[in-house]
C-alpha cells in the first residue's frame, strides 16, 4: 500500500516537472485555473509555435475573429498543435452557422486520421474525436468513432486529461451518466480539483437528480472562476428556481469571460423573456444573431426555459422558431414534440418526436416517450362531459366511473371560485405503471410525483401504480385539476408556491379528510426555522435544502393561501393569479393585491400560523439536525409506544390520552388515536374504538387499515348509515377491493340509494370478478330496484344466454315479466 | 330433424337422472409443512375440501381419506400420517371401494422436489415419486381419476400421470417453478363454492374450478405487483369439462324427472339459438332468446314447486 502511494506521488511529480517545462502545458494549466490573461500572455510569448494554444485561449475569451486568424497560422506554423487548430477552426465555423465549412474541415481531419494515425499524438487523436463529434450532428453513428478516437488518445497517453474530459462530456451528451461519471472521476484522479471534471460530475449529479451537484458546481467555480460552462449551469439552476435576477447575473458573468457564448446570451434572453423584459431580450437576440445568423439553439434554449416554467404553448412556439432556423435540430424537434404532447396533440407530437429520433437514436427521452406512446395506443379513451379519460383498458371503465363524477364536481366548484373555464376538454391520462407516468412527465423514470398538470392535460398514477395506502387518487386528481384552473387563469405564470398551495387548499375543501395536514415533523421544522418565509416560499419547491422540505412546502403554501382567503377573501387569491398573468412578480403581487411588503406578509403569516397552531406548538419543539422533533408530545408518545411494545396497554393508554390532549387533531403516522383504537378494540369497547379511529379517518386521506377498522366497528355496532363514509373513503384509496364495493352496494340498497347501488355493482363488474355472472345478476337486481327495468332485462338476458340454468336469474326474469304484464310474477 | 329432436330429448332425460351408482372417492394428502404458516394453510385447504366432499358432494365417510403429518400421533383408518406407506394403503383401500365409473379425486399439497418421473412432494419419511403415484393409479383403470398436485414444482407430475380417464392438475408448469405456490386455496375455493360455477348449473366442473383458480392466481400476483412464478396446468380439458362435483341431488319423482328433461331440452334450444346468433337478426334473436329463457325459467319454477310438494 505504502509502496504504491510512493510510486503514484513520483508519477505526479514527473508530470508536474514535464508540464513546467512545456509552455503549451503551462498555457493549458493557466487556462484550467481561469487565469486567461496570463495564459494569453504566455501563449503570445511563445510565437507561432504556440499559435494553436493561443487560438484556444482566444476562443475561451470569445475573441472569435482573432482566434480564427491565429488558428489558421497554427495550421501551418504549429506542428504540434495543427490538428487541434484544424478542428478548432471547424468548431468556430459551426458556431457561426457555416456548417459546410465546419463539416468540410472535420471530414478532412477524420479522413486523414482513418488513413493512418500511427504517428498522431494523443492531442491529435483528441482532435480527430472532436471532428467526429462535430459530424455526429448530421450522422449520429459518428459518436462511436469519436469515442474510439478518444480511447486511442488515452492509449497513446494515459495521462491525457482532455481525452478523458471529452469522453465524459460525450457520454453525458448522449445520456450515459454512469460512464460519464467514470471518465470525470478518472480525470480528477490525475488532476484533483480540475474545474471541467468537477463541472462534468456536477452535470452527472444533476442528470441523476443527486443533491451533491451544488457542491460540485461550487468546487468547479472555485477551481476556475472563468469557466463559462459552470456559470451557465448555475444560471440555469437559478432560472429553474424562478430566480431570474440571479440567472441574469450568471449570464453576465459568463459573457464577461466570453462575449461570444451563445449559451450565455440564451440564458440572458430566457431570464429576460420570462420576466417580460423585452429590451434586454431584444439585445440578447441581436447579439445571438451577430454570432450566428440562424441561432436555432438560442430559440431552443428559450423554448426549454419556457416549458420548464410550465409555459408550454410558448415552448412550442419558440421551439418551432428554432426549427425554422434548423429543421434538423434534434433539440428543437424534441421540444416541439414533447410540448405538443403536453398540450394533448398526440399525433402531432409523436410525428415530430419520430423525426427527432430518426436523427438521434441515442436520445433516451425521445425513445422512452415513443415507447410509451406505443403503449398508450392500446389504452382506452372514454369521453364524458368535460373530460377525456385515457387509461389502460382493464382499468379505464372502473376508474372513469368514479373519476368523472368527482372531476365534474371539481370543475363546477373551481370554475365558480376562479371565474375561469378551461377552453377545451381536459384530458386525463392514467398510468398503472409509475415508470410510465414518469416518462410521460419528464421523459425518464424515477419521478417521485403522483400526478402532473400540463394545463389541459393531466397525467396521473393509477391507484394500482402504487402500494395501497401510499396515496389517495381522488385528492390527487382534484389537486391536478385545480392546477388546470390556476395555471389557465394566470396564463401559466403563477409561481409554483401559489399554484401548489391552492391545489392543496382545494383538496382540503373537496373532502374533509383530503389534503395535507399539520403533523409533528412539519411543526418541528417550522419551530426550527427550517421552512421558508412566505416571500421566499418558492425556494422550498425549487431549491429545497432537504427532500422533506418540498413536502412541507406544499402544506405551508396551502396555509398561506388559507390565510389570504381568511383575511382578504377568495377574490384576493383570484386577483393574485390575475396579477401574475399580467406579468407582475411576487413582491409586486403582494403589494397590489394584499397591500403588503414581503416582510409584512412574512410577519403577518407567522402571527397567523402561531395563533392557528398555538396548542400544538406548545408541545412540539424544534427538530434537531437529523430532523427529529423535540417537545412534550414526542416524548410522551415515545414512552407510550414503549409501553405498547412491552404489552403494557394500561400504562400506554394513559400516556396516549395525555398526548392526544396535547395535540387533538394529530392524524399523522403513529397518532395516539391509532393505538387507543387498538387498545379499546382489544378490550371489547367498540364504541370507544370507533370514537378513536374516526379521529384518524376523518383527517387522514390514505389510511386504508383505519377505514377498514371503522367499517368493521360500525358493522358490529349495527351502524348501517355510518358505514357509507369510510367505505367511500376506501374507494379513493384503492378501488380494487371487491368486498368494499359489495358492502357499498348493499349499504346503498338498504338506504334506498339505488343510483349508488348500481354504480357499485357496475364497479364490481369492471373489476372482472371471479363470478362475473353472479355480479351481472346483482347488477340486474340493483337496476330493477332502481326502476330501470329495461336495462335490467338486457343484463339478465345476457346472463341467461350464457347460463340458462342460473336459477336466481330465471326468477328475476319471471319477476320482470310479471311487472311488465302488470301482474305478479 | 324430428328424429334428432327425439333423440336429443331422450338423451337429456337420461342425463337429467344422476347416475345413482356413481360415487366419488376423495384422498387428501398433505405433505410436510416445515413452517407453522404452511401447516395452517395446508390444514385449512384440506379441511375445506373434506367438509365440502362430505356435506355437499355426499362422499361417504369411508371414501374420504385424509393423510397428514398432524395425524401421526393418533392414526385411524381414514386419518393417518402422510407417509409413503400410508399413501399406498389409502390407494389400495379406495381401489377396493371404487366401482367402475366412479370418480377418484386425489388432492396432493405440500412442497415439491425432484423432476420428471422422480418428481415428488416432501412427505414424512421417504417421498413417493410421480412414478410411484402412477403405479398406485393403475388400480383405477376403470374409474375417472382427478389428480391435483397443488404443490410447488408439481408440473412434471402431469406427463407422468396423464392418460385415458385421467384429469391431472398441477400448480406449476414444470418442476422448475419451485417458488411457494398459491394455487391450492383458489382451486379448492372454486371446487367447493359457487363462484367458479361459470354456467350456473349448480355443479362445478374440474375445468371451471381450474379456470377460476388460474385467474385468481394471476390476479393475486398482479395485485402484489409480482412476476407470475406459477403457471398451472390441466391435462385433459375436454374430460375436465364433463367431470364435476356438487349439484342438486337427483329426484326419483317421475314428474320432476320429466320436467327436468323438458328444461334440458329448452336449454339445448337456447344453445342452438346462440350458435345462430351471428346470422340472426338481433331483434329476432333477442325476442326468441327471451321466449326460450322464460320457458326455461317456468320449468325451473315448476320443478321447485313440485319438489316442495306443490303442483308443477
Amino acid at each position: 500500500m505504502k509502496r504504491t502511494s510512493l510510486i503514484f506521488v513520483a508519477a505526479l511529480l514527473a508530470c508536474a516537472w514535464r508540464d513546467a517545462d512545456d509552455p503549451r502545458a503551462q498555457v493549458r494549466a493557466l487556462a484550467d485555473a481561469g487565469k486567461l490573461d496570463e495564459a494569453e500572455r504566455v501563449a503570445r510569448a511563445g510565437g507561432p509555435a504556440l499559435s494553436g494554444a493561443l487560438g484556444d485561449i482566444l476562443v475561451l475569451r470569445g475573441k472569435l475573429a482573432q482566434a480564427d486568424s491565429v488558428l489558421r497560422v497554427a495550421v501551418t506554423a504549429d506542428p504540434a498543435g495543427r490538428r487541434s487548430a484544424e478542428v478548432a477552426l471547424a468548431e468556430l465555423a459551426y458556431r457561426r452557422g457555416d456548417r459546410a465549412d465546419a463539416f468540410r474541415r472535420a471530414v478532412a481531419l477524420t479522413v486523414a486520421y482513418e488513413q493512418g494515425a500511427s504517428g498522431w499524438s494523443a492531442d491529435d487523436r483528441v482532435a480527430a474525436g472532436r471532428a467526429y463529434v462535430l459530424q455526429s450532428a448530421r450522422n449520429a453513428p459518428a459518436v462511436r468513432q469519436a469515442l474510439a478516437a478518444f480511447d486511442n488518445a488515452l492509449a497513446a497517453d494515459s495521462g491525457n486529461i482532455e481525452a478523458r474530459l471529452r469522453t465524459g462530456e460525450l457520454f453525458l451528451d448522449k445520456y450515459n451518466a454512469p460512464d460519464a461519471k467514470i471518465s470525470f472521476a478518472d480525470a480528477l484522479k490525475r488532476s484533483p480539483e480540475h474545474a471541467r471534471a468537477l463541472l462534468g460530475l456536477a452535470r452527472v449529479a444533476d442528470f441523476e437528480n443527486k443533491p451533491e451537484q451544488a457542491t460540485l458546481l461550487k468546487r468547479s467555480m472555485a477551481a476556475n472562476p472563468s469557466l463559462v460552462g459552470a456559470q451557465l449551469m448555475l444560471g440555469k439552476s437559478h432560472l429553474e428556481a424562478e430566480a431570474y435576477d440571479s440567472a441574469s447575473a450568471a449570464a453576465r458573468r459568463a459573457l464577461a469571460v466570453d462575449s461570444s457564448s451563445m449559451g450565455a446570451w440564451s440564458l440572458d434572453a430566457a431570464a429576460a423573456y420570462l420576466t417580460g423584459d423585452s429590451t434586454e431580450y431584444r439585445r440578447a437576440l441581436a447579439a445571438a444573431r451577430r454570432l450566428n445568423p440562424q441561432p436555432s439553439d438560442f430559440f431552443a434554449e428559450l423554448a426549454e426555459a419556457a416549458a420548464r416554467q410550465r409555459r408550454y404553448a410558448d415552448g412550442v412556439r419558440l421551439a418551432r422558431e428554432a426549427l425554422v432556423l434548423d429543421s434538423s435540430s434534434v433539440r428543437a424537434l424534441g421540444l416541439v414534440g414533447t410540448n405538443e404532447l403536453r398540450a394533448g396533440r398526440m399525433d402531432e407530437g409523436r410525428a415530430v418526436l419520430e423525426r427527432a429520433f430518426a436523427i438521434d437514436p441515442f436520445n433516451l427521452w425521445h425513445k422512452n416517450t415513443l415507447d410509451l406512446l406505443d403503449q398508450v395506443k392500446t389504452f382506452r379513451t372514454i369521453d364524458r362531459g368535460h373530460f377525456r379519460v385515457v387509461a389502460p383498458p382493464d382499468e379505464a371503465e372502473l376508474l372513469t366511473m368514479y373519476l368523472v363524477p368527482l372531476m365534474e364536481e371539481a370543475f363546477d366548484s373551481l370554475s365558480k371560485r376562479y371565474r375561469y373555464t378551461p377552453p377545451s376538454t381536459v384530458r386525463f391520462e392514467i398510468y398503472k405503471r409509475h415508470a410510465d407516468f414518469s416518462v410521460r412527465t419528464v421523459g425518464l423514470t424515477g419521478l417521485g410525483a403522483l400526478g402532473v398538470s400540463f394545463g389541459p392535460v393531466l397525467a396521473l398514477d393509477a391507484p394500482s401504480a402504487r402500494e395501497r395506502g401510499q396515496f389517495n387518487w381522488g385528492s390527487t386528481a382534484w389537486h391536478e385539476l385545480a392546477h388546470t384552473f390556476t395555471l389557465g387563469l394566470s396564463n401559466n405564470r403563477a409561481p409554483r408556491w401559489l399554484s401548489e398551495g391552492l391545489s392543496v387548499l382545494e383538496e382540503r375543501r373537496a373532502r374533509p379528510s383530503w389534503g395535507a395536514d399539520a403533523n409533528v415533523e412539519f411543526l418541528a421544522a417550522y419551530q426550527a426555522g427550517n421552512l421558508r418565509k412566505v416571500s421566499q416560499l418558492n425556494d422550498g419547491f425549487v431549491r429545497p435544502r432537504k427532500p422533506i422540505e418540498i413536502l412541507h412546502s406544499y402544506y405551508l403554501a396551502s396555509l398561506v393561501c388559507e390565510m389570504i382567503e381568511a383575511e382578504y377573501g377568495t377574490k384576493a387569491l383570484v386577483d393574485m393569479l390575475v396579477a401574475y398573468r399580467d406579468g407582475a412578480e411576487t413582491p409586486a403581487v403582494f403589494a397590489r393585491v394584499l397591500k403588503l411588503t414581503p416582510d409584512q406578509i412574512d410577519a403577518k403569516f407567522d402571527t397567523w400560523f402561531r395563533a392557528k397552531f398555538a396548542g400544538p406548538l406548545r408541545v412540539v419543539g424544534a427538530e434537531d439536525k437529523e430532523g427529529v422533533p423535540s417537545g412534550a408530545f414526542a416524548a410522551t408518545m415515545g414512552k407510550a409506544v414503549s409501553f405498547m411494545t412491552a404489552g403494557n396497554a394500561d400504562s400506554a393508554r394513559a400516556l396516549l390520552l395525555a398526548a392526544q390532549a396535547m395535540f387533538p387533531d394529530y392524524a399523522g403516522s403513529s397518532a395516539p388515536a391509532q393505538y387507543l383504537a387498538q387498545i379499546a378494540r382489544d378490550k371489547g369497547d367498540l364504541r370507544e374504538a370507533l370514537a378513536q379511529i374516526t379521529r384518524l379517518t376523518a383527517r387522514s386521506e390514505t389510511s386504508w387499515e383505519a377505514n377498514a377498522l371503522e367499517v368493521e366497528l360500525r358493522e358490529k355496532l349495527g351502524d348501517t348509515l355510518g358505514l357509507r363514509v369510510p367505505l367511500e373513503r376506501m374507494i379513493w384509496i384503492s378501488p380494487y377491493d371487491v368486498p368494499v364495493h359489495v358492502k357499498l352496494a348493499e349499504n346503498a340498497a338498504k338506504r334506498g340509494d339505488h343510483v349508488r347501488a348500481v354504480l357499485e355493482r357496475r364497479a364490481i363488474l369492471a373489476l372482472d370478478p371471479p363470478d362475473a355472472l353472479d355480479a351481472r345478476y346483482q347488477l340486474a337486481r340493483a337496476l330493477v330496484d332502481g326502476g330501470d327495468v329495461a336495462s335490467a332485462r338486457r343484463e339478465l338476458l345476457g346472463v341467461l344466454e350464457q347460463a340458462p340454468s342460473f336459477e336466481k336469474a330465471q326468477m328475476l326474469l319471471l319477476e320482470l315479466r310479471g311487472r311488465s304484464a302488470g301482474g305478479k310474477p | 330433424m324430428k328424429f334428432l329432436g327425439t333423440c336429443l330429448s331422450a338423451c337429456m332425460v337420461l342425463a337429467a337422472i344422476p347416475a345413482q351408482a356413481q360415487q366419488t372417492h376423495v384422498l387428501i394428502i398433505n405433505g410436510l409443512a416445515g413452517e407453522p404458516q404452511y401447516r395452517k394453510a395446508f390444514h385449512d385447504v384440506a379441511q375445506t375440501l373434506a367438509d365440502s366432499a362430505r356435506r355437499r358432494w355426499g362422499v361417504a365417510d369411508s371414501s374420504l381419506i385424509i393423510l397428514s403429518e398432524e395425524y401421526a400421533a393418533a392414526p385411524t383408518a381414514l386419518r393417518a400420517s402422510s407417509t409413503k406407506a400410508e399413501v399406498g394403503k389409502a390407494f389400495l383401500a379406495l381401489s377396493h371401494r371404487a366401482s367402475p365409473a366412479d370418480v377418484l379425486l386425489v388432492f396432493l399439497n405440500g412442497h415439491g422436489a425432484g423432476e420428471g418421473p422422480q418428481s415428488r412432494v416432501n412427505l414424512p419419511g421417504p417421498d413417493p415419486t410421480a412414478a410411484d403415484f402412477s403405479a398406485w393409479l393403475a388400480g383405477f383403470a376403470r374409474q375417472t381419476v382427478v389428480f391435483a398436485n397443488v404443490a410447488s414444482g408439481s408440473g412434471d407430475f402431469v406427463p407422468v400421470l396423464a392418460g385415458r380417464g385421467r384429469i391431472i392438475v398441477s400448480a406449476t408448469k414444470t418442476s422448475i417453478e419451485r417458488n411457494e405456490t398459491i394455487f391450492a386455496a383458489p382451486f379448492v375455493r372454486g371446487l367447493t363454492g359457487t363462484e367458479a360455477d361459470a354456467d350456473k348449473d349448480g355443479r362445478v366442473s374440474v375445468h371451471e374450478a381450474f379456470t377460476f383458480a388460474k385467474k385468481e392466481v394471476a390476479r393475486s400476483y398482479e395485485n402484489d405487483k409480482k412476476m407470475l412464478t406459477e403457471h398451472a396446468v390441466l391435462s385433459d380439458t375436454t374430460l375436465a369439462r364433463t367431470v364435476g362435483f356438487g349439484g342438486p341431488r337427483g329426484s326419483r319423482d317421475p314428474r320432476i324427472i320429466a320436467l327436468a328433461g323438458e328444461r334440458q331440452e329448452l336449454e339445448a334450444q337456447v344453445a342452438a339459438l346462440r350458435s345462430r346468433k351471428a346470422t340472426t337478426d338481433p331483434a329476432t334473436y333477442e325476442r326468441e332468446l327471451e321466449r326460450l329463457l322464460l320457458l326455461v325459467a317456468e320449468k325451473s319454477k315448476a320443478i321447485r314447486d313440485a319438489s316442495a310438494g306443490g303442483k308443477p
